[in-house]
């Protein structure tokens, strides 16, 4: 029972085993924290990455696209129907973004889309900003620009579809701080009606006659957050300057079916902007614009074209993403819809043309995990490199609680012979060592537990205290590290193995003092001044 | 109760070996209160740790109520020196970390494992304040070592050696550190205890308190002499 004892006591009243706690405290707080972040950082790629593209992708490779997606949607549902849930055909390609008022160009990755069956096989409706205040108000079809004006009784009020679809958000939402936030400013009014606004949450045009739509009918484009927005804020929201339903332009590169500039000058089309999506993702907020999948594919001229001897190509898209069904295996789907794309090929026939022939011929089956595999391998090496130099660290952290530990022994020699006097083994005096290097490990584990979880749920403001002192010191951007906020949760199961490998390391740190410290001759020790 | 035949004991300086003890030689009855004199650096404080089973000798035996404790096992001296021997030292050898109550139960802390320890605890701890009252510093129990004067600590030391009520006291200069009031009082107090039945064995260089013993062995050239009165 001394053991304990002497281990609760030593450990009160020991000065040095302070240094011991703190080694271990600063050990597993900084373990914590870079598995917190680093952890977080791949979670949120992964459950992004997830949300970004539908479970399975057939990806044509290559920017000409390629044939018969309708027909292999519906293929595909009819042999695999307790595996697909839905297939929606994309197009993708690069133009130049502009807001023809401000003269404000940048280059764009277009995405053509079916919106309605886009959003059932990813996260993109999560990200709309609109879509979310106003449901069922966000679509591609054409349209004019909602103009918010007084009604009879001088209110200011937005068309009433949109009054309608705001009501049915109201009636929806069940935070009241979000309503109460929401009647702050229902919504800001743009300075200048048809391009910018003041900065705001949700900004509409306004005019005099009264709630209505005003401007020729566009289609409606969905444009990255990052893309269109230079101010973001330090809590990760935006303020908006362009006004709902601003006319802005893109401007697309016809690729011909073998993937030739067709010689025809670039297609400029003019657009509403509708919403604005934020996946998370700067790579992509930043690049990504999305618009009608038939409008797109038609500018493009991947849709079905007139051929020589007077009949029609087959449309093109670049991708076929499928959803899943509830529970269904990733891989395994992924090989039954590849076996199911090579029996699509086989139904083909011989009439296809040569270039069809290549373009399908290019297609492959992804996963979602294959589509990011790069990044998420990335991560995880990266990962796995902090943990490693980590390691090292805890391993100086071990050696110093070792050397801690021979200087206790050292200075404890005389109690070491008393102990003995009074009867102790050698035995009992090397576990009370341990046991007292296992206290500090503990006691070391649970501080370092407590402050790195501290640091980590706070992280994003102790980053914003650090820029606000010097901007230098910022270290989390979200042009280099994708996401625009530093993880900040902690995992239980991290949490306990970290602190739990601490205390093992402590009591390995010990082991060698302790040792000796049992095999102290009694007599010598009680000499030992 | 306590015989040893022939220790011998030498140590290595530098190169040199230096014997302090060449066959040294004594019997301890029990109740007896025996006293070890010889100059300083004569194998005194060798010859009481051997005793006690804290060192080993090179050669000879220490026979305990019949058992050669260095014929028995490292649990069986270990369970010597809780059980049935109690040492007082010069420097007194208190944890400074622990009260003074807690000093004195350090012994029966030992002897009891942790399940064992619930069971015993409260006559631990009413033996401990026993010991101390009977030592004269029942109303120092909480204090640090480092709060009482030398004569104090050296009295918990007592009390401490006590505690699981040992055949054997040996005490190595108990007043070697104490002036001469206080060393006087510590003496009343041992002679005391060997009057209630407890065995002494007691080393000191101060003939003066030598002279309390029942009887006196001297150290010389590594061989102890029975003193005559």
């Amino acid at each position: 029972m001394y053991k304990w004892f002497l281990v609760w006591r030593y450990l009160h009243t020991k000065l040095i085993a302070l240094f011991g706690t703190a080694s271990v405290t600063l050990c597993v707080a900084m373990v914590l924290v870079v598995l917190s972040v680093m952890g977080g950082f791949l979670d949120t790629i992964r459950t992004r990455s997830r949300g970004l593209h539908s479970e399975i992708v057939l990806d044509g490779g290559s920017m000409q696209g390629f044939p018969y997606y309708e027909e292999f949607g519906a293929y595909v549902k009819r042999q695999l129907p307790e595996v697909v849930r839905l297939v929606t055909p994309t197009v993708y390609s690069y133009g130049v973004f502009r807001i023809p008022a401000t003269a404000y160009t940048k280059p764009a990755r277009v995405l053509g889309i079916r919106l309605e069956e886009y959003v059932q096989v990813n996260s993109l409706k999560e990200g709309l900003h609109y879509e979310h205040y106003y449901p069922g108000s966000t679509h591609f079809g054409k349209q004019a620009m909602p103009v918010a004006g007084f009604t009879e009784a001088g209110v200011l009020k937005l068309p009433p579809d949109l009054e309608a679809a705001n009501a049915k958000w109201r009636a929806a939402e069940q935070d009241p701080h979000v309503l109460e936030q929401y009647d702050e400013a229902p919504y800001e009014i743009a300075q200048y009606p048809r391009v910018t606004a003041s900065p705001g949450q949700r900004v509409y045009s306004v005019g005099f006659d009264g709630p209505r739509y005003a401007g020729a009918e566009r289609y409606g484009i969905v444009v990255g957050a990052d893309l269109l927005y230079e101010r973001r804020k330090t809590d990760g929201s935006f303020e908006r300057y362009l006004a709902r339903g601003a006319e802005v332009a893109l401007t697309l590169m016809p690729l011909s079916q073998s993937g030739n500039v067709t010689g025809e000058p670039p297609v400029r089309i003019p657009l509403r902007y509708v919403d604005d999506s934020r996946t998370g993702i700067f790579e992509i907020d930043s690049l990504s614009v999305y618009v009608d999948f038939a409008m797109v594919q038609q500018k493009l001229g991947m849709d079905a074209q007139p051929l020589i001897d007077g009949s029609f190509s087959k449309p093109r898209a670049n991708q076929i993403l499928i959803g899943l069904n509830e529970g269904v295996d990733l891989n395994a789907a992924q090989k039954a819809i590849s076996d199911e794309w090579s029996a699509f090929l086989g139904t083909l026939g011989m009439d296809l043309t040569l270039t069809d022939q290549q373009s399908l011929s290019y297609v492959q089956v992804y996963t979602w995990e294959d589509l990011q595999k790069h990044f998420i391998n990335a991560v995880e090496k990266e990962k796995v490199l902090m943990l490693i130099i980590l390691g090292i660290i805890c391993l100086v952290a071990i050696a110093l609680v070792g050397l801690i530990f021979f200087m206790i022994v050292e200075k404890k020699t005389r109690d070491i012979g008393i102990l003995k006097a009074l009867g102790a083994s050698g035995r009992g005096v090397a576990a009370l060592f341990m046991g007292y290097a296992g206290m500090v490990g503990i006691t070391g584990a649970i501080l370092g537990t407590i402050v790195g979880s501290l640091f980590v749920w706070n992280i994003n403001d102790i980053q914003e205290a650090l820029a606000w002192i010097n901007p230098q010191l910022r270290v989390w951007t979200p042009d280099v590290y994708s996401f625009d906020r530093i993880p900040e949760a902690v995992k239980l199961a991290d949490a306990i193995w970290v602190a739990s490998v601490a205390v093992v390391a402590s009591v390995i740190g010990s082991v060698v003092p302790a040792f000796l410290a049992g095999r102290v001759w009694p007599v010598d020790a009680l000499r030992y001044e | 109760m306590l015989h040893a035949q022939g220790i011998n004991k030498s140590y290595t300086m530098g190169s040199s070996e230096v014997r302090v003890l060449r066959g040294a030689s004594l019997q301890a009855q029990e109740g007896e209160f025996l006293v070890i004199v010889g100059a300083s650096g004569s194998g005194k404080s060798t010859l009481l740790h051997i005793l006690g089973a804290l060192d080993i000798p090179d050669r000879g035996t220490v026979k305990f109520e019949g058992q050669d404790l260095f014929q028995q096992s490292n649990g069986f001296r270990e369970r010597y020196r809780n059980e049935r021997v109690g040492f007082v030292f010069q420097f007194y050898h208190l944890l400074p970390e622990l009260s003074v109550l807690e000093n004195v139960v350090l012994p029966r802390l030992i002897t009891h494992s942790g399940l064992a320890w619930w069971g015993a605890r409260r006559e631990a701890r009413r033996d401990a304040e026993e010991m101390l009252e009977r030592v004269g510093l029942q109303h120092r129990v909480r204090h640090r070592p480092r709060e009482l004067s030398g004569g104090e600590r050296q009295r918990v030391a007592v009390a401490r050696a006590l505690l699981n009520r040992p055949s054997l006291l040996l005490a190595d200069e108990p007043t070697g550190n104490l002036d001469e009031k206080i060393g006087g009082d510590l003496l009343d107090l041992l002679v005391e205890l060997n009057r209630d039945g407890q065995t002494i064995v007691m080393v000191t260089h101060d003939p003066k308190v030598a002279s309390r013993a029942h009887r006196r062995v001297t150290l010389t050239a590594g061989v102890l002499r029975n003193v005559l009165d």
